[in-house]
């Protein structure tokens, strides 16, 4: 009976994930590249501020803080992993542009951005445990200098098309 | 259908598995058609042998053992369809992901390695259930068919996980085929889970499920094929000045 349990359980989260899908996917239809300011996102993973508020600020007080901090910075996280789905999705079409080199920078923006989304996860799930416990230290600050290169590299793509994209990298 | 020898079929099963066969018909004429056999070979076979599988289950449903012999061999060949297309699915995911292709497959490959075990150990755990029943082939043959689905709903699972973690973009095509897919598998699974422990009553609702969920995924898959593939809208991409009103009023709301 348990495991019948467990597969009925199963099949409803597949029906779940179904839905999400299909919602996701609807989202996805108008995902546009949304601005990240990297000073603040910077400014929030800054470990002396968090130094400073520690010493200065009760327990209880100070663990509230930093997981409002925390909260923030998932957001900008998301935000990043975002724009880097929506390069992926535009860089489909141009890595099949008869223009070798404009379908080449394609291929490396796509990479890097593959490789944010992973970086992405990997952020997130160390916000997640420092969100259950605020006494650790684990940033996403890995995650500033490759976004940084997806910046030149998109703007790069941009100039090579001189099309549309050119909005893309101005905005991210 | 499985349950057809056991009970009989009101008048509402009948008439929604005869729109199944309809629909079914439409979809292998949408298929044809739109050419959409070049690029999903596996989907056209799985559409025809499972319409042909319809045709002949719905001559021979009087005969029960007729129905039981065709029913076996007819499921199992749309399983092994079922797993191929799966394949196909993920071939034209990530077909544009490069970077992503690698990783993906060997993931791939060890969560159906997971999933076999998985299959595997229901398999072993609900084998004693086998004897008490009083029809033990049907009851054996329903545990092989949880255990099978179960490795199918998990690896449609993977598909939309995996897809969610790296925010792929589903094409139209492959989106809805994926999604039919699922509805019927997991409708699927949990009927024959729940079959084992339930009543005639129960079971007469289940196969109703069954085949009213098989008729949505023809529909969805309908829905999807026959319309043309929307073409990304880069008008969306916003404007620098927009972009930056959005960016100061976030920045406000975090240093406030």
């Amino acid at each position: 009976m348990m495991i019948t349990v467990l597969v009925i359980a199963l099949a409803v989260c597949a029906v779940t994930l179904f839905y999400l899908a299909v919602r996701s996917r609807i989202k996805q239809s108008g995902q546009s590249i949304r601005p990240v300011n990297l000073k603040a996102f910077r400014t929030l993973m800054d470990r002396g501020d968090e130094y400073f508020l520690k010493e200065r600020l009760p327990r209880s007080k100070f663990t509230k803080l930093k997981r409002q901090r925390i909260r923030v910075t998932a957001r900008y996280v998301g935000r990043i992993a975002g724009n880097a789905s929506a390069v992926l999705h535009m860089g489909e079409a141009a890595r099949l542009s008869p223009a070798p080199e404009v379908a080449q920078t394609a291929v490396q923006v796509m990479e890097l951005a593959t490789h944010i989304r992973l970086q992405c996860l990997l952020a997130m799930t160390k916000l997640a445990v420092e969100y259950a416990l605020p006494s650790l230290q684990l940033t996403p600050a890995m995650l500033v200098p490759k976004y940084q290169v997806l910046r030149e590299n998109v703007s790069r793509l941009g100039n090579l098309q001189r099309g549309n994209v050119t909005p893309l990298a101005a905005g991210i | 259908m499985l349950y057809a020898g056991f009970m009989s079929f009101s008048t509402v099963i009948h008439e929604v598995w005869f729109l199944g066969l309809v629909l079914q018909v439409l979809l292998a004429v949408v298929l044809m058609v739109r050419g959409m056999w070049k690029k999903f070979p596996i989907f056209t076979t799985y559409t025809l042998f499972s319409l042909l599988e319809t045709a002949v289950l719905y001559a021979v449903f009087r005969n029960q053992v007729l129905y039981t012999y065709f029913y076996v061999i007819g499921e199992s060949v749309l399983y092994i369809l079922g797993l191929a297309l799966v394949y196909e699915i993920f071939i034209h995911l990530f077909a544009a992901q490069p970077a992503l292709r690698k990783m993906a497959g060997m993931v791939f490959r060890v969560v159906v390695f997971l999933l076999v075990l998985l299959a595997g150990a229901v398999l072993y755990l609900k084998a004693p259930l086998i004897a008490p029943h009083g029809s033990g082939g049907i009851s054996a043959l329903l545990i092989v068919e949880e255990s099978a689905r179960l490795l199918q709903v998990g690896l449609i699972m993977f598909l939309f996980l995996f897809s969610s973690a790296f925010g792929l973009h589903w094409r139209q095509h492959v989106f809805g085929i994926t999604l039919g897919l699922g509805i019927a598998t997991v409708v699927e699974l949990v009927a024959v889970t729940v079959a084992l422990h339930a009543g005639p009553t129960l079971v007469k609702v289940l196969n109703l499920a069954h085949v009213a969920s098989f008729d949505f995924s023809i529909m969805i898959w309908l829905g999807y094929l026959a319309l043309p593939e929307r073409v990304t809208n880069r008008a969306d991409v916003p404007h620098r000045a927009q972009l930056e009103q959005w960016n100061q009023a976030v920045t406000e709301l975090i240093s406030r």
